[in-house]
């Protein structure tokens, strides 16, 4: 019997290595959930004969904790504030742009931003507003045109989705209330606090996640606080849904994609970046998640086509009042964390 | 014997690495406030002091009264259904028990969602209201809804229990019972419940534990602002990242479950001291 076993286990134990000597080049790829059009991935792979083991997280914050508890990862995709983030820790390295032929072809107006002014580390992956997806046949147009207070009109109670998210949710807060959404002024999260504390008491909203999506294409409730990329998506399902960017400002953000420090394959790590901003690629992933191309050529053709008449895909840019996400202190971000765990407890 | 003896060795050796380190690293999580990386430790009781805040107190009792609800309902369906199946033949109650099981193959997070697709405002039940004629019922991300899926997942941990102690009942208790004079319900309450004790408290204390811990089942059925310990602490590890803080939770939990577990154990040897 014993023989029997230790053959087995040699047995086991060579095909393991034998598994090893013919390893293909791979890339660890860690994106948000739902983002990408995954027969992408296996295009790559078949192109440049390689593996690519593809990752989702369903917050920034998320992704944080697990890159920084030591999983390592190749090209991760994150949001303008994580980025800078990570920038600023010292997690990334510097993208090498003659190794992106498709650079060139990237929208000029969503480059040079705040987190990464000298477009060093982030490449765009996809850009967007925060806004109001809301079911024209219940709201009216007065009541919609109250920009973020809509969320406290007592008429639609028990008809919201919020959007589980620290930050988003106190930037709505803060833009109702007038203040900037990167305010380290205790006073004015103090204030942005009550806002949703008030809202929470008086509408009694549910906070999801991507539940969103399928809830609202089936019209469970009238008003949903979505990202422009799901609200075209959603919008694209079911037409009775409008999507609105309030006067009062909103947050402008654009995912980018890095590569880590210690990725083991740069050469790839950067194919694969190029690869997502080819035509044809972009075009694809654009129109499979709904979300707006960074490649100028894409965005138009996408616009003008899959989503002709569809407001969301089509971000408002240069808004007064619009602002992206910078990095947060550590002091305010454990501030605004326990607040908004407070909100949520009630 | 002695043989036996050594092939506990690996399996100490794996839950000390396994359980006893981890649970030691959280305990320094909790009583210090230095950040996630454990480089320069100071100690403190802020975390703890921190949870006698009336927002998180509130979120405790709400999670202490769902997982009584929740016991209290799997009890009385739960002994209802293992006293039913005990009645049977032995082979027919085998079946019956693997037919209790079944649901536990699946994985958990299946079965919420199944729920997630039952009671959602365009789901199965309030499609069927709909061609009725009657007018829906919203149920989804309610207590109501967060309750049934809890009992769903957790019944059979109440079911196994108390149907292997009244299985292994001798009958000739009850048949003494009746021959005293005792009617049904007497002979139920004064003999076939009270042997059924341990696994009835067996019962008890599993529900209660996965009840009072859980977090996935919160979080799909009633929403991000249905928080309960299990999402409070879900929350300070992946998205607030807390360590200190979620680690202070997760230790008062345990500490929790476990007076709850020594509670149930004193009854225990408190009904077998009686005989």
């Amino acid at each position: 019997m014993k023989k029997v076993i230790s053959l087995i286990i040699c047995g086991v134990l060579i095909l393991g290595l034998v598994g090893c000597g013919e390893e293909k080049p791979s890339i660890k790829v860690y994106n948000a959930g739902e983002y990408i059009d995954t027969s992408l991935i296996s295009d790559f792979e078949r192109e440049n004969d390689c593996r690519v083991i593809y990752e989702t997280f369903d917050s920034n914050e998320s992704m944080y904790t697990k890159v920084m508890s030591g999983e390592k990862y190749d090209v991760i995709i994150p949001s303008d504030y994580m980025i800078e983030r990570l920038i600023k820790e010292g997690f990334l390295q510097e993208i090498d742009k003659t190794q992106i032929s498709n650079y060139e072809k990237l929208i000029p107006g969503i480059l040079s931003k705040d987190f990464d002014p000298e477009n060093k580390y982030a490449v765009p992956y996809f850009w967007g507003s925060v806004g109001i997806l809301y079911d024209k046949t219940v709201v009216s147009e007065e009541d919609i045109n109250a920009g973020w207070e809509i969320l406290k009109n007592p008429k639609y109670k028990d008809d919201i989705y919020m959007y589980d998210s620290e930050r988003d949710s106190f930037m709505i807060a803060l833009k109702a209330l007038g203040y900037s959404l990167n305010t380290d002024d205790k006073s004015e999260l103090d204030k942005a606090y009550e806002w949703l504390v008030e809202q929470n008491e008086i509408m009694n909203p549910v906070y999801v996640g991507d539940e969103v999506i399928d809830n609202m294409i089936s019209g469970n409730k009238s008003i949903a606080i979505v990202y422009s990329g799901d609200a075209a998506y959603i919008m694209s399902e079911n037409e009775n849904l409008e999507y609105f960017e309030p006067e009062e400002g909103t947050n402008i953000w654009v995912d980018g994609m890095v590569v880590t420090k210690d990725c083991a394959d740069v050469e790839l790590s950067h194919k694969f970046i190029d690869f997502m901003l080819d035509a044809e690629n972009a075009f694809k992933n654009s129109e499979a998640v709904g979300y707006t191309s960074s490649v100028q050529e894409v965005f138009e053709e996408v616009r003008d086509t899959i989503y002709n008449d569809n407001s969301a895909y089509v971000p408002r840019q240069g808004g007064a009042k619009d602002e992206y996400f910078r990095y947060q202190d550590a002091e305010t971000k454990k501030y605004c964390a326990e607040l908004w765990t407070k909100v949520k407890s009630q | 014997m002695k043989y036996f003896k050594n092939l506990v060795k690996p399996y100490v050796l794996w839950s000390s690495v396994m359980i006893i380190i981890p649970l030691f690293v959280m305990l320094l999580y909790a009583v210090t406030n230095s950040g996630n990386s454990l480089v320069n430790i100071q100690f403190t009781f802020e975390n703890f002091k921190r949870f006698a805040e009336p927002v998180y107190l509130n979120v405790f009792v709400k999670s202490l009264k769902l997982g009584i609800i929740t016991v209290a309902i799997c009890l009385v369906v739960g002994y209802t259904l293992a006293y039913i199946i005990a009645q049977f033949k032995e082979r027919t109650q085998t079946v019956l028990i693997l037919l209790v099981t079944i649901p536990m193959w699946i994985n958990m997070l299946l079965r919420t969602y199944a729920w997630i697709s039952i009671l959602s405002d365009n789901g199965i039940i309030n499609t069927f209201l709909e061609k009725l004629g009657l007018s829906p019922i919203s149920m989804m991300y309610t207590d109501f809804a967060v309750m049934i899926g809890q009992i769903c997942d957790f019944l059979p941990y109440m079911i196994i229990p108390i149907h292997t102690s009244l299985s292994k009942m001798d009958k000739s208790y009850t048949e003494a019972a009746y021959d005293l004079g005792a009617n049904p319900v007497q002979t139920f309450f004064k003999v076939t419940f009270k042997l059924s004790i341990p696994g009835v408290l067996n019962g008890v204390i599993m529900v209660f534990l996965l009840s009072i811990s859980t977090f996935v089942i919160p979080k799909l059925l009633g929403g991000g602002q249905y928080v309960l310990m299990g999402n409070l602490i879900e929350n300070q590890f992946i998205s607030v990242g807390d360590w200190n803080f979620g680690s202070a939770i997760s230790i008062l939990l345990a500490s929790i479950i476990l007076l709850a577990i020594r509670w149930m154990k004193k009854i225990d040897t408190g009904e077998n001291s009686q005989k």
